[in-house]
């Protein structure tokens, strides 16, 4: 480069920084200001015309002098460092602090004889309160969250333990099992309320969901482990929380149905409750080996439960299958993407 | 049963899941005595030394939460097996003594009868 593009290179420099919406400062050598843009004058209130001639430590009250930032830019200007993100409090008398972040580096011209460095200010007193404020908020947030989910769990309890208590009062069996399913239906939900505080997102792994809840429904409908048990297969599915809490309910119902119908006179077996997902296609199905469903198909008296699983395979945009398992029942809920596209098509 | 002579202590301050929880807990052929807060609960065992087992709420009124009650039950009578529950996740489990059980709310008191008896299961 020679002198006069050098000049022009300056020059043009300057005019860059002049205009330079971000507070910036072009130093030569010597640390002496060679130009400033007018934000860094208005931003940190020094006059724009005293500037020129000063060095950088000596700019407004001396507010910018400190050693270690002066050994920092000396060193810069040597070549021998950087200025990344440099912090400091930039006291001023009649002024509250502000905290700045200053960042400095070398102008790579050809010709070494004339030092240039570029510094950068950043204000970010307010970005840092604002930070601080935000932390703050979503400490609060936090907690606020958990003591919902604290409250939430309690009244489940509460709500549960009256369920066990009117199940234990009243007088008719049928009854006392239509309490014992809705208690059952409130923990299934409770559990779906326990995925969901344990995960960060709003998403629940059904594998684990489904696993506590048929645990949880083995421990208060079967009361021989021995004989009876349930058994799940899950692949690794992770959906959002109204999926769940319906597929639960699904499974808590086809589960209850099979424990009460399927294994009479202290018949043993297992209940297998399978989901598997491809896409946006997925098949839930719930069997056991039991004795089977009644020849004369009118002789099952439709209850609270098969309503149950039908409107919400309805919402989940699902069809229901029944077939003979051989031994035992099978129901399978099976939802089609393509399905849900012809039903749009016929709705139009 | 031989379920007849194990006593337990429940501690909870919510008087519903309270008399729900002693109702199962007899069926399942427990002694039970209750308590509605950890001073209650300290005056419980010192009254009657045939408690086995405490199932205790961590969250109470009253000075002495389920947790501290859980560790002074472990200083002043080791022997005594305990199961604690909460509707929070964030227990600190390390606050609570090493055999002790944690169950999250809601629970199913059958779970918490199997839990007995397990534990008390020599």
């Amino acid at each position: 480069m020679n002198q006069s593009q050098l000049q022009d290179s300056l020059g043009l420099t300057k005019a860059i920084i002049a205009s330079s919406t971000a507070p910036v400062l072009l130093l030569d050598g010597k640390l002496s200001v060679i130009a400033a843009s007018a934000s860094f004058s208005d931003a940190f209130m020094i006059d724009a015309t005293a500037i020129a001639t000063k060095t950088f430590s000596e700019l407004g009250d001396g507010e910018w002098s400190g050693a270690q930032l002066s050994a920092l830019l000396e060193a810069t200007a040597a070549g021998m460092a950087d200025v990344q993100g440099y912090e400091m409090d930039l006291k001023r008398s009649g002024q509250p602090t502000r905290r700045v972040v200053i960042s400095a580096q070398k102008l790579d011209y050809s010709d070494a004889s004339d030092v240039r460095l570029l510094l950068t200010i950043a204000d970010v007193t307010d970005a840092r309160i604002a930070d601080k404020v935000k932390a703050g908020l979503l400490q609060d947030n936090a907690i606020l969250l958990q003591e919902v989910q604290h409250r939430v769990a309690n009244s489940l309890q509460i709500i549960a333990s009256i369920l066990l208590q009117s199940a234990r009062k009243v007088q008719s069996e049928e009854t006392r099992t239509h309490l014992r399913s809705a208690h059952s239906r409130v923990m299934s939900i409770a559990a779906v309320q326990q995925q969901l505080a344990a995960s960060s997102d709003h998403d629940v792994e059904l594998r684990s969901y489904f696993e506590q809840l048929c645990k949880s429904l083995g421990a208060s409908m079967i009361s021989d482990p021995d004989k009876l048990s349930i058994s799940v297969n899950v692949d690794k599915t992770v959906t959002n929380a109204n999926i769940s809490i319906s597929l639960g309910l699904v499974v808590t119902e086809l589960v209850i149905n099979a424990l009460k119908h399927a294994f009479p006179n202290e018949r043993s077996g297992t209940i297998t409750v399978d989901y598997h997902s491809d896409k946006n296609d997925w098949t839930l199905v719930v069997s056991d080996d039991g004795v089977g469903m009644p020849e004369d198909a009118n002789a099952a008296i439709p209850g609270l439960g098969t309503g149950i699983v039908e409107a919400l395979s309805r919402n989940l945009q699902a069809v229901i299958a029944v077939s003979d398992a051989k031994p035992g029942t099978r129901i399978t809920i099976c939802h089609r993407d393509d399905a849900e596209i012809d039903d749009t098509l016929e709705a139009a | 049963m031989d379920n007849q002579r194990i006593s337990v202590l429940v501690v909870e301050d919510e008087v519903l899941i309270r008399m729900s929880m002693v109702d199962e807990l007899e069926d399942a052929g427990f002694t039970v005595f209750v308590a509605s807060n950890a001073d209650q609960a300290i005056e419980m065992l010192i009254a009657n030394s045939a408690i086995e087992v405490m199932f205790t709420d961590v969250d109470m009124p009253g000075g002495i939460d389920g947790l501290k009650l859980a560790a002074s039950v472990r200083d002043r009578w080791p022997p005594i097996k305990i199961i604690v529950t909460s509707g929070h996740r964030q227990i600190d489990v390390k606050a609570l003594p090493v055999e002790a059980r944690f169950v999250i709310k809601p629970y199913d008191p059958m779970a918490i009868i199997r839990s007995i008896r397990e534990m008390t299961a020599n």
